[in-house]
């Protein structure tokens, strides 16, 4: 019994810990207003203290407990270290909801809002959980499902946020996960949510705690799985939403109380599912009053959500190393179609088909009064030298990334790596949004803090290889959490009203408005260059996907072939992420493609990815340019609406 | 409870298991057909058979992990769809072949498990059930290492903590699906004849698939074997033991020696 004594006692601490040095901060807080003698009638100070103030720490401990209780609870059912709300895209599908009742069904927000958001996150969490279901609940597939999710919902919000800016611009604030408070209504009603929740956790903890032994056993020892998952991820969702409801988007908690908590020593599911709740309150009471303090009277406006991801995932990044993964990943059923064509026909196909898009994309568009027209005649000459360089840019840089994905696949042994999922985008995000808010710099200036924070992120997983020797479970997790955090700085920075702030948002979104011809001609060169280059390395990528020992064992040199190709794909990200911004997928859609269609050594998948990728990025610049003519939707916005569906589609279809 | 003891008595007659031609395919691919067996109660009998021969799949079957698409299986004269999820488990027992999972618990946290469908999402963890738990351990001689995590332990080892696990929850058959996959001989001489004794002292009732024939023959009051989906043959290891059955069994030419240190011949491929 000694073991579980010591198992208690770690977490036990850092809760204690943790609501102990929130309690000090909030007192700094609280303290001036306390210390002020108690004016008679109108009392500003006092009211400011009780109905602002209180309610905002109160709502704080609470948002926390539940979001951490409902990311333990995902993690336990799904047996999966990654599953919470934000992984698996339910708290963007809550979001997603609301965005859309507010601008569409006003009225039916007052009747129920955590109605609107339940029903967004039970859709996100029903699409996500069957997909899992599919291939067993892998741990991979699941959080790749999740985030393609969560990226999709986050666009369609984007969009929405894009077309109707002056009527959202609060609703950003709060879908950046704000805690600001103007009565005890919230804390309240989230009081009585979570202990009925609670309650039918302690339940079902028993045959919950079964679940570690395996799908087979513990329905061997009369489990009723499917029940049991139903309620547990049930609760776990009406979590997620009842937060996402009150107080907006809070990513990472959710993740990060569970994994402090398994580090600190829980053991048991009991252990976790009842400590996690406890470390996450302590989390966000303590970073909501740091920030108060720090934020001054600015801190109504800075949203905590977007302030725990930046600090959130850091701190998961430092973890991820001493991280157990405790659950073996199950190895997706291998699927191999056999080969019923040779590698020319797709190719050729894909190349056609590509020229097509190309002619249709150039001399097609929609009229002034919004009829469609073919360009020709006295303007022509304008209008292709305005369109031509927007198009070939994006078909460069879709080409690009689908080459990125093929070599990180690759390299990695596993389908689902890619530019996006890896956070290499997000790091060539990053470097740009440093480089508009610090110098402002030109197209060369930006290329340069793109490559630099592509770079940066390559070596970090490089780095984390070394000892994990590229678990894939680690480097998903560090792209997630890369992501997270650049989500988070931008979040921050646009609710400063930053005029910038519009400037990154757009090219966020992927939009080419600002290309030019000679940044298109720049694009068209690098991606011509880098991509030669990718096609020079075919043989080290068709050995290395075997692993490292067969590799090295035919004379391959391990570590300077991996160095190069890593930082080529970095390249190749930075290079096409300047124009299409880093949420497009096409890095992951083109290779999985090209696969599909038979083409399988390195050499074909490459040249088929470049077609597909850039075909892709073609036909949704051409449909951003005139689905709601003469508005423009950005075309990485476009790739994310039309491939994130698409993509998960056939993860439903391999399985 | 009713059914339990229903269950129980049913078990003092002849047979566990009676399968009535049960045919099982997924995807179209016909996995089993037409498989008729009988399993006799408190023996041990061996499934035995070549690489996808349905062996596993059957043994799925009987423990209620597959549904089968044709014919009927009966359990202490029931058939396996009239049973309550926590009922069955309280009378048969089932060791999947991937031990892998549960590796963060301890020894003792990982047989108390096996008391689940005896105490049931609410019920108190009682002193019957503490006792079922050491009982457990000592049958296995597990107790040296009780309190260290699962995931340390060696794959004997892990394997002894799981058939604990099966044995605290007191079923009065258990079903192993080859326990001795991963095992050296030493090992898998240790874990079979503790089966053994589990079924001849304890009077269980024991259904295990193995790969190798002579670790049937010599450990198993009965094997049956099938064949691509179907039982080719069924009888005591002597009657199994003969060249023409085994190749029967195999599609290999084999033959048997006799050896004076062994009740039974030992098989080999010519």
């Amino acid at each position: 019994m000694t073991a579980s004594r010591r198992d208690t006692f770690g977490p036990a601490l850092l809760a204690l810990f943790l609501l102990c040095a929130g309690g000090a901060a909030s007192w700094f807080l609280v303290a001036p207003s306390l210390s002020e003698p108690v004016a008679p009638g109108y009392d500003i100070e006092r009211m400011v203290l009780y109905y602002s103030t209180l309610p905002r720490l109160a709502t704080a401990l609470l948002a926390g407990a539940a979001l951490a209780l409902s990311g333990a609870l995902f993690q336990q059912v799904l047996r999966n270290p990654l599953a919470d709300p934000t992984t698996l895209g339910v708290s963007a599908g809550a979001n997603l909801a609301i965005v859309v009742t507010s601008l569409f069904l006003p009225g039916l927000l007052g009747a129920g809002r955590d109605v609107v958001a339940l029903i967004g996150s039970a859709a996100a969490a029903v699409i996500v959980v069957s997909l899992g279901a599919r291939r067993g609940f892998s741990p991979y597939s699941l959080v790749l499902s999740g985030l393609v999710l969560s990226l999709w919902c986050g666009g369609l919000a984007a969009i929405l946020t894009y077309l109707n800016q002056k009527y959202l611009a609060s609703l950003f604030i709060w879908g950046a996960g704000s805690l600001a408070q103007q009565s005890w209504v919230i804390p309240l009603s989230l009081v009585w949510k979570l202990a009925v929740v609670a309650i039918i956790c302690g339940l079902v903890i028993r045959p919950l705690s079964l679940i570690d032994l395996g799908e087979s056993s513990s329905s061997a020892l009369g489990v009723r799985l499917v029940r049991l998952r139903v309620v547990v991820i049930a609760c776990a969702v009406s979590l997620a939403a009842f937060v996402t409801s009150a107080v907006g988007v809070i990513g990472f908690i959710g993740l990060v109380a569970p994994t402090i908590a398994r580090l600190a020593g829980a053991r048991r599911p009991a252990q976790l599912i009842f400590w996690s709740p406890l470390i996450g309150a302590g989390l966000l009471f303590f970073a909501d009053s740091v920030l108060q303090l720090v934020a001054g009277g600015f801190g109504e406006f800075l949203p905590t959500g977007a302030v725990t991801a930046i600090f959130g995932s850091p701190l998961l990044l430092a973890l991820l190393p001493r991280l157990k993964i405790r659950h073996r990943i199950q190895a997706a059923p291998v699927w191999k179609r056999a080969r019923r064509w040779d590698a020319k026909v797709p190719i050729a196909v894909a190349a056609v088909a590509l020229v097509f898009l190309l002619l249709i994309s150039i001399f097609v568009g929609r009229g002034v009064d919004g009829s469609w027209v073919l360009v020709f005649g006295d303007y022509s000459r304008d209008i292709l030298a305005i369109r031509t360089p927007k198009i070939f840019a994006v078909l460069a840089s879709g080409a690009m990334l689908a080459v990125a994905g093929s070599i990180l696949q690759r390299l990695t042994g596993n389908e689902m790596a890619s530019p996006e999922v890896m956070g290499i985008s997000a790091g060539a995000t990053f470097g740009v949004a440093v480089a508009l808010f610090a110098i402002a710099p030109g197209f060369s200036g930006q290329f340069a803090f793109a490559m630099i924070g592509a770079i940066i992120v390559v070596s970090i997983i490089l780095l984390g290889a070394r000892r994990s020797g590229f678990a894939p479970e680690r480097v998903l997790l560090a792209g997630i959490a890369l992501s997270a955090m650049v989500d988070a700085v931008v979040g921050v920075l646009s609710s400063t009203g930053d005029p910038r702030a519009v400037l990154l948002m757009r090219w966020m979104s992927g939009s080419t408005y600002l290309v030019d011809g000679t940044s298109a001609i720049a694009e068209v060169a690098f991606a011509t260059i880098l991509i030669a280059a990718a096609l020079a390395a075919r043989h080290w990528l068709d050995i290395l996907p075997l692993g490292p020992a067969p590799s090295a064992a035919v004379g391959i040199p391990l570590a300077k072939s991996r160095l190069a190709l890593f930082g080529l794909a970095g390249l190749l990200t930075a290079a096409a992420t300047l124009t299409v911004g880093p949420l497009s997928f096409v890095g992951l859609m083109g290779p999985h493609l090209a696969r599909e269609a038979g083409l399988t050594r390195a050499m074909p998948q490459m040249i088929g990815a470049a077609l597909i990728g850039g075909g892709l990025m073609v036909a949704a610049d051409f449909v951003g340019r005139t689905i709601v003519s003469p508005y423009q939707i950005p075309a990485g916005l476009v790739s994310t609406l039309i491939g994130a569906p698409f993509l998960m589609l056939m993860m439903r279809r391999k399985a | 409870m009713t059914s339990v003891q229903l269950a129980h008595e049913a078990l003092d007659t002849t047979q566990v298991f009676a399968i009535d031609k049960v045919g099982l395919s997924i995807d179209g691919n016909a996995i089993l057909s037409d498989v008729g067996l009988d399993f006799p109660a408190g023996e041990v009998v061996a499934l035995v058979g070549h690489n996808g021969s349905g062996k596993s799949s059957l043994l799925k079957i009987l423990a209620r992990q597959l549904t089968p698409t044709t014919g009927s299986v009966a359990y202490a004269g029931r058939d396996l769809k009239d049973y309550d999820g926590r009922d069955f488990a309280r009378s048969v027992a089932y060791l999947p072949q991937d031990l892998s999972t549960g590796s963060e618990m301890t020894i003792r946290e990982l047989v108390g498990c096996g008391r689940y469908p005896w105490h049931g999402a609410l019920g108190r963890f009682s002193a019957i059930d503490r006792k079922k738990v050491e009982e457990a351990i000592k049958a296995t001689h597990i107790g040296r290492f009780a309190d260290r995590v699962v995931g340390t332990l060696s794959g004997g080892e892990r394997q002894r903590a799981w058939i604990a696990m099966l044995i605290a929850q007191d079923a009065r058959c258990l079903l192993l699906d080859e326990p001795t996959a991963a095992l050296d001989i030493a090992h898998q001489i240790e874990v079979l004849s503790l089966v053994r004794r589990l079924a001849h002292e304890g009077g269980r009732s024991v259904i295990i698939v193995l790969h190798d024939i002579n670790m049937a023959a010599r450990f198993c009051d009965r094997i049956h074997a099938l064949k691509g989906g179907r039982v080719v043959a069924s009888g005591t290891p002597a009657d199994i033991l003969v060249p023409d059955t085994l190749r029967a069994i195999y599609g290999i030419d084999m033959d048997v020696i006799a050896t004076s240190s062994l009740s039974h011949p030992l098989a080999y491929a010519r």
